[in-house]
């Protein structure tokens, strides 16, 4: 995340959100990106004749491979290696940076080029090898320029979506030395030219994986900018990352995820380059790196095939589509998330993956909409997950509130709240009494017919009441309870009628 | 960060069994799903005959690269892609070229003629400074306009990648409607016969990266030239 953002110092998402929002250019840039992205998936869809269909067909192979995911991982390994690669296993985020630096200094590599992939931000990769004193250098665009400014990625597909071509152009000026340019194809020269060296340098390139193939051994690697090919080329060696779920069991369940993952993500039918790797090259004189490594990452994701509700988020193909069309990610940007995935599915998988150690706050925010749902190629019920991470952490496993100060606390205080209504609201006259004392306090808010800012005690007790009224006005109780008047027989001549116009 | 223990062979059999088992157990506790249908039609909607094979196809095909920022025109015959060639070299003016170990792409260069360097099997290091490479495509996909290079059946991993000008000879024989009857061309083979690397190649490299303004030619070429042999109408 940015240096300096409440999201980087480790504060709140609200902090982190209310940060967001006062940025102008971000705001700026989010709007570009929800209204450009959106219009260009729309237009690839049309295109599509059986979109649903489509989705549907995604969404059945994904649930056939999780649920004998094991097979499939077995048959990936054996028939990548029968090919030549090696295959390397690792549980946790830990043991997979241990293995890529155990390839490196085996290989005594130490100029390092990476493709983009999430999953070596997840494992926070780059941060171990620099621990080691490799330097890896980001070749994808957008990766590279968030790695120049020392932030985080704060979009899944586009990472440096949150900064405008004028601050790219002072970053490369301050570090690169060029002359001072805005201009898009100036900018791109520039990093063709600086990347070009690092690649023809480079002793080993990582890469991630967008699909693995059961039946051939097969990864699958998509991009435009041809970073990808090079990083996996190039090198002498090439080490993939893949999490254990990107395997699919045949090659030509390809074909509905190419159709899929370009039109969700970019608006694209099919992005400019495709690699199918399997193994590596037959002879030695061959184009290609000598060495192909594939690991294969757990890091929490085995444990949610446990529930089929959230097994599904295992399906996610990382196409960015649900950060484009999400009303909050819209607003905040990725960065205030405070996560290495953004966006609705960041939400359900950040806290999942950590085993509710991290990220609880972050299935609050959202208002359960559903658009995400809608985008998603897959079909993944990003808010019924929603809803279950929220119960889960309310509930307070005790994973879930290690630690955390602030959900903890609103847990108490909203299950205190629920049961005191739960109590007035069981007894008829309770009930009513509540109502009476609530007309009568009341009138100290009421200015004018309507209830302003609630501040002071009250809005620091309720603070749902303080939150809404701090932007909105509230319409007041009546002055007397339709019960009332219903026991009376008198209805007032001025109770509008269903319908009527004033 | 503490220092990594080195691994061994023990260590590495200990972490496969180790997550096979994690994800074992997990499945096993969860409760049995209900058995997911599938369905192995085709992915495409259903396409009309005409366009399965045909004028028509290369034509549609010429369409999508045209409309991918890529340039293509379709010629009667090895002579007529000669000329294309030559106009291609004349329009880039190259000073160095790289070609592929295909016959056809090296006997059109030859025919073609230029004053240019021709870089064949070359080391790595000399193709960073080419700049044109020629090779030819052993597919190409008619939906999307996307350009099938089987590394196994031709040295064109770097030709294809990089100089900033890649010119791509194609036969209309070879040019297919759908990614998944290439997929399934593929698939067909003996696994020991899979290609090692099969690069699918649509339009010029590109990012939007800045702004979601798109930028074409990155570090892969801006400038995709191809040439599709045998698919005039004139026959």
């Amino acid at each position: 995340m940015s240096a300096g953002t409440p999201a980087a110092a480790g504060g709140s998402l609200r902090e982190a959100a209310v940060h967001a929002l006062g940025d102008a250019q971000l705001g700026a840039a989010l709007r570009t990106l929800a209204t450009v992205i959106g219009g260009r998936r729309r237009s690839a869809i049309e295109d599509v004749g059986n979109w649903e269909e489509l989705r549907e067909r995604a969404r059945a192979i994904k649930d056939e491979t999780l649920a004998h995911l094991d097979t499939y991982l077995e048959a990936f390994g054996a028939n990548a290696e029968r090919a030549g690669a090696r295959v390397h296993w690792a549980r946790d985020a830990h043991e997979a940076c241990a293995i890529v630096l155990d390839l490196l200094r085996a290989r005594g590599a130490a100029r390092v080029v990476k493709s983009k992939s999430m999953a070596t931000e997840e494992i926070h990769l780059n941060a171990a090898l620099e621990a080691e004193g490799i330097h890896p250098v980001e070749s994808d665009l957008g990766e590279w320029i968030v790695q120049l400014a020392g932030e985080a990625p704060s979009h899944i597909v586009v990472p440096a979506i949150h900064k405008s071509r004028g601050e790219i152009g002072a970053l490369f000026s301050a570090r690169l030395g060029i002359p001072l340019t805005d201009d898009v194809a100036d900018l791109t020269r520039t990093a063709r030219r600086v990347l070009r060296e690092q690649f023809a340098a480079a002793e080993a390139g990582i890469s991630g994986v967008n699909f693995g193939v059961a039946e051939t051994g097969t990864i699958l690697v998509l991009e435009n900018e041809g970073n990808a090919r090079l990083t996996t080329s190039v090198p002498r060696m090439h080490v993939a990352l893949m999490g254990i779920e990107k395997v699919v069991p045949r090659l030509a369940d390809l074909e509905v995820f190419l159709t899929l993952l370009p039109r969700s993500g970019t608006g694209q039918r099919l992005t400019a380059y495709q690699s199918l790797i399997t193994g590596t090259k037959r002879r030695a004189r061959d184009e290609g790196p000598e060495e192909v490594h594939v690991v294969l990452l757990d890091n929490g994701r085995s444990r949610l095939l446990r529930d089929p509700l959230t097994r599904q988020a295992l399906a996610c193909i990382r196409c960015g589509a649900c950060l484009n069309a999400c009303p909050v990610y819209r607003q905040i940007g990725g960065h205030a998330y405070g996560a290495v995935y953004p966006g609705p599915i960041g939400a359900v998988l950040t806290p999942q993956l950590s085993g509710l150690t991290t990220g609880v706050e972050l299935p609050f925010a959202s208002s359960l909409c559903a658009a995400c749902r809608d985008v998603c190629p897959v079909k993944i019920d990003i808010p019924a997950l929603l809803l279950r991470l929220r119960a889960e952490v309310v509930e307070g496993t005790p994973a879930g509130t290690a630690g955390q100060r602030g959900p903890a606390r609103a847990a108490r205080m909203e299950r205190l709240a629920f049961r005191a209504f739960a109590w007035v609201a069981r007894g008829r006259r309770r009930y009513e009494w509540a109502g009476r004392l609530a007309r009568v306090g009341q009138r100290a808010f009421v200015r004018g017919g309507r209830i302003g800012a609630v501040s002071g005690l009250l809005g620091r007790v309720v603070p749902p009441l303080g939150a809404w009224t701090a932007e909105r006005d509230l319409r007041p109780l009546a002055p007397r309870a339709f019960r009332d008047l219903w026991r009376e027989g008198t209805v007032p001549e001025d109770t509008p009628r269903a319908g009527a116009r004033r | 960060m503490t220092r990594p223990a080195e691994r061994g062979p023990r260590a590495d059999d200990e972490a496969r069994r180790a997550v096979l088992e994690d994800v074992r157990r997990h499945l096993r506790a969860s409760p049995a799903a209900s058995a997911s249908s599938r369905k192995d039609e085709g992915v495409g909607a259903a396409e009309p005959e005409a366009l399965a094979s045909g004028p028509a196809l290369v034509e549609r095909f010429r369409e999508a690269v045209e409309g991918v920022a890529g340039h293509c025109v379709i010629v009667g015959d090895v002579a007529a892609a000669v000329r294309a060639v030559r106009e291609v070299l004349d329009r880039h003016r190259p000073g160095r070229i790289a070609v592929s170990d295909a016959p056809l792409a090296r006997r059109v260069l030859e025919a073609a003629g230029t004053d240019a360097e021709i870089v064949g099997e070359a080391d790595t290091a000399s193709l960073f400074h080419v700049d044109v490479g020629i090779t030819t495509a052993q597919w190409a996909i008619a939906e999307t306009g996307t350009l099938v290079l089987d590394g196994d059946a031709e040295r064109h991993r770097f030709a294809s990648l990089l100089p900033p000008v890649h010119v791509a000879l194609v036969s209309a024989a070879d040019v297919r409607l759908t990614i998944g009857s290439v997929l399934a061309e593929l698939a067909r083979r003996r696994p020991e016969d899979l290609s090692r690397c099969v690069t699918f190649i649509t339009g010029p490299s590109r990012t939007s990266d800045i702004e979601l303004t798109l930028a074409i030619g990155v570090h892969g070429p801006g400038a995709l030239h191809v040439i599709v042999i045998g698919g005039a109408r004139e026959g």
